[in-house]
């Protein structure tokens, strides 16, 4: 008992006074935009890290030691980056018994003590209690009662999570058929912008059917021949455009369109609202049902959602799969040695890519490009056929 | 007469006196593959990802051993967790996973599954093993696990008390237990902080157990420690257990640390092991506050011999410097060494005279 109390106490400390308080964490996709809602409606003052770059990978990679893997380095450069502002809070979740993820938040703790930062963190589980340790969490930092202000926040954030998400999958769609080149990019950063300035939880309601509106008034070729690709992977690899060097980017300007499946607010609903709440079939269900022939068990990470997506997709007639994940990851090296024998047994081509802090982008995209050519003249094959 | 095939990789190393009990009751043919040369690796390698990390290659290379010598059963254990939320490494957890993935040659797997946060237990671990081979009856299962837990626990007895694991080994195969192990007193001890598979394999640990020993140096394993020295010692740094297979490394260090018997801690740890990187980072912290010194032995498929012993050698005579820097110029406090008066009085010889 006496050690759980203990754990407890490490995992939300509370020396700051919560009206000086400031908040920030790391970034991981938009995670940004909805985050900052929420915890503004509450009350909060927050700091935005910077966008990842090479200047923050260099800091991280100074203070973390050699062997960990790549979005701790970045994670740790958000919180030196965000503390050097004025930031004093520092919020992370974790996920204990998945992989070294949850050791991130202790070793950047001590690390950052040890480099003489004053401040508190505050550290929420995801695996199994998770809305009410959500709430506690937030309710921590803000020391905020009022219960329409979370239901303002949460609604808000959730709503700009699946505007986001709706914004990016239409751009995946309209990126490859656009006439103008540019011209999805362009759309999809003034949403997010707007997105971000939304301040009512009505008017953020409404954004979804506006991006979609917006997006369809884009000029496309409806009638190009467009391979589909799925892209798999590590979870912050995937959705950090630094880390995967704006690969999703390339895929659309060589052409293709580029199906992720891994989406920040599916996820999040999925593992925040209450089972009672949730019919559909998350998309861990669906990668188990689909991964069976491989995989046994779940080990961990995104292991089992990589090998079941990539079943998934040779069944529904995706053309090709390009797998990334981060130097040394432990589930994604055990998925890397499936993917061999998913790809020739159910005919589907897959590119495996492994990023650090070293990885050229002129050699990865080459090796990008030779894969395209290589799915788009199997696909030619087949409609010949 | 049934037959199983057991890799001498991975779990063989730690818990092979129990499988050796278990089967051999339940009237199953043990087979062992052989001792891990350079061709095992090499096998190993042809199969795998070049990612993956030594002990799993070394793992293939002897499962592909035992089907060459034509062993169609093989026991390949996934051990999720050994607690609740205390995970092991995603590779231990899918090794099953793995091999059937990348094997191409028909043979049966016995794979069963530890995992107590979903509570799969002890037990069910190994009645799913027995159901395999058509053993249903309950009886004779749980003699089968008394007799495991039998032998481990001699073994484990006989590492306690200092013997050397080779020798408790094969003395606990025998049902012929050492009582008596002589202790010989050397100037310098360390631990050495390694996963038995690692450390206990002679070739990818290079055989450094023996040649620390030639130096003149007195080596501590987590076979010297109990599991509930380890967690507590553990506890008493002030951290919590979070890998299932890490607490040989972290717990044994800390136990010696806290005991302030060592002169320094080796950490040998294969390269691209993921828990390994964090834990030992965790114990360099506490070494830095407690002023033990430490190095970090990478191993790998292309480690080099002559490289490796060097700084092992230049390690060791820092260690040795140090000693006898501390012992001639500060007078020993009595009253903690008043005890082993005897012993220290040796020891300071040998150091002096070395």
């Amino acid at each position: 008992m006496d050690s759980t109390e203990k754990l407890e106490k490490t995992k939300m400390e509370n020396t700051i006074p919560t009206k000086d308080r400031v908040i920030a964490w790391p970034r991981m996709g938009r995670i940004d935009i909805p985050l900052k809602a929420l915890l503004v409606s509450l009350g909060a003052k927050v700091i935005i890290p910077p966008p990842n770059s090479n200047k923050a990978l260099e800091i991280g990679v100074r203070n973390s030691i050699e062997g960990i893997c790549l979005p701790y380095k970045l994670n740790l450069a958000n919180y030196i980056m965000s503390l050097e502002k004025g930031a004093n809070t520092l919020m992370m979740f974790q996920a204990p018994g998945s992989c070294r993820l949850g050791n991130y938040t202790k070793m950047a703790q001590k690390t950052l003590k040890s480099m003489g930062y004053n401040f508190d963190m505050v550290i929420f589980d995801m695996y199994k209690s998770k809305m009410k340790q959500t709430l506690q969490a937030f309710w921590h930092v803000t020391h905020c009662i009022n219960p329409w202000k979370y239901y303002k926040g949460f609604s808000l954030g959730f709503n700009k999570f699946f505007a986001i998400d709706t914004a990016e999958r239409l751009l995946f769609y309209t990126r490859p058929r656009e006439l103008n080149k540019g011209d999805a990019e362009k759309c999809y950063e003034k949403w997010l912008k707007i997105t971000d300035e939304t301040n009512s939880v009505w008017e953020a309601k409404k954004l979804k059917k506006q991006i979609i509106n917006d997006f369809k008034k884009i000029p496309i070729d409806k009638n190009k021949n467009v391979p589909i690709i799925y892209l798999i992977g590590e979870f912050f690899v995937l959705l950090d455009p630094y880390t995967n060097q704006n690969i999703e980017k390339e895929l659309g300007e060589m052409g293709v369109e580029v199906q992720r499946q891994i989406m920040f607010g599916d996820w999040l609903e999925h593992v925040l609202k209450p089972s009672i709440f949730y019919h559909k079939e998350s998309h861990r269900e669906r990668s188990v049902r689909y991964a069976e022939k491989y995989m046994k068990r779940a080990i961990g990470g995104e292991c089992i959602e990589t090998i079941g997506d990539t079943v998934f997709a040779a069944k529904h007639g995706v053309d090709g799969v390009i797998h990334i994940s981060p130097f040394s990851c432990m589930p994604e090296i055990v998925a890397q040695n499936i993917l061999p024998k998913v790809s020739k047994e159910e005919d589907i081509p897959v590119l495996s890519l492994v990023l650090d802090e070293q990885t050229g982008k002129a050699g990865y995209i080459t090796r990008i490009e030779a894969f395209i050519d290589l799915v788009k003249r199997k696909k030619i094959k087949k409609i010949n056929n | 007469m049934k037959k199983i095939g057991i890799p001498r990789a991975i779990s063989y190393y730690n818990n092979y006196p129990f499988y050796f009990g278990f089967f051999n009751k339940l009237g199953i043919e043990i087979i062992l593959s052989d001792k891990t040369t350079t061709k095992t690796i090499n096998d190993g390698c042809k199969y795998v990802v070049s990612d993956t990390c030594l002990p799993i290659k070394v793992y293939v290379g002897h499962l592909c051993n035992l089907l060459d010598k034509g062993c169609d059963t093989i026991f390949v254990p996934s051990i999720q967790s050994t607690g609740f939320k205390i995970n092991n490494c995603s590779k231990i957890r899918g090794l099953p996973e793995i091999i059937r993935n990348i094997i191409n040659k028909p043979f049966k797997m016995i794979e069963p599954t530890l995992d107590k946060t979903e509570g799969i237990g002890f037990y069910d671990f190994w009645y799913s093993v027995a159901n395999d081979f058509e053993i249903y009856d309950k009886k004779l299962i749980k003699s089968a696990i008394n007799e495991g837990w039998k032998i481990y626990n001699d073994f484990h007895n006989m590492t306690l008390k200092g013997v050397s694991y080779n020798k408790a080994l094969k003395a606990a195969l025998k049902r012929k237990p050492i009582e008596h192990n002589d202790d010989i007193i050397k100037p310098l001890s360390v631990v050495i902080m390694g996963h038995g598979y690692n450390l206990f394999d002679e070739r990818i640990s290079l055989n450094i157990i023996k040649k620390l020993e030639k130096m003149d140096v007195k080596v501590f394993t987590s076979l010297n420690v109990t599991p509930k020295e380890a967690l507590e010692s553990i506890k008493e740094l002030g951290e919590v257990q979070y890998w299932a297979n890490e607490l040989e490394l972290t717990g044994t260090s800390a136990y010696y640390m806290l005991k302030g018997e060592i002169d320094g801690i080796i950490a040998l740890s294969a390269f691209g092991c993921g828990p390994d990187s964090l834990m030992v980072d965790e114990i360099a912290h506490h070494c830095k506050k407690a002023e033990v010194p430490l190095i970090h032995l990478t191993i790998d498929e292309q480690t080099g011999e002559a490289g490796f012993i060097t700084r092992l050698e230049a390690f060791v005579d820092m260690l040795l410097r140090k000693k006898r820097n501390i012992l001639t110029k500060k007078p020993i406090k009595i009253k903690e060494y008043i005890q082993n008066k005897n012993i220290d009085n040796i020891k300071k010889e040998k150091i002096l005279a070395s």
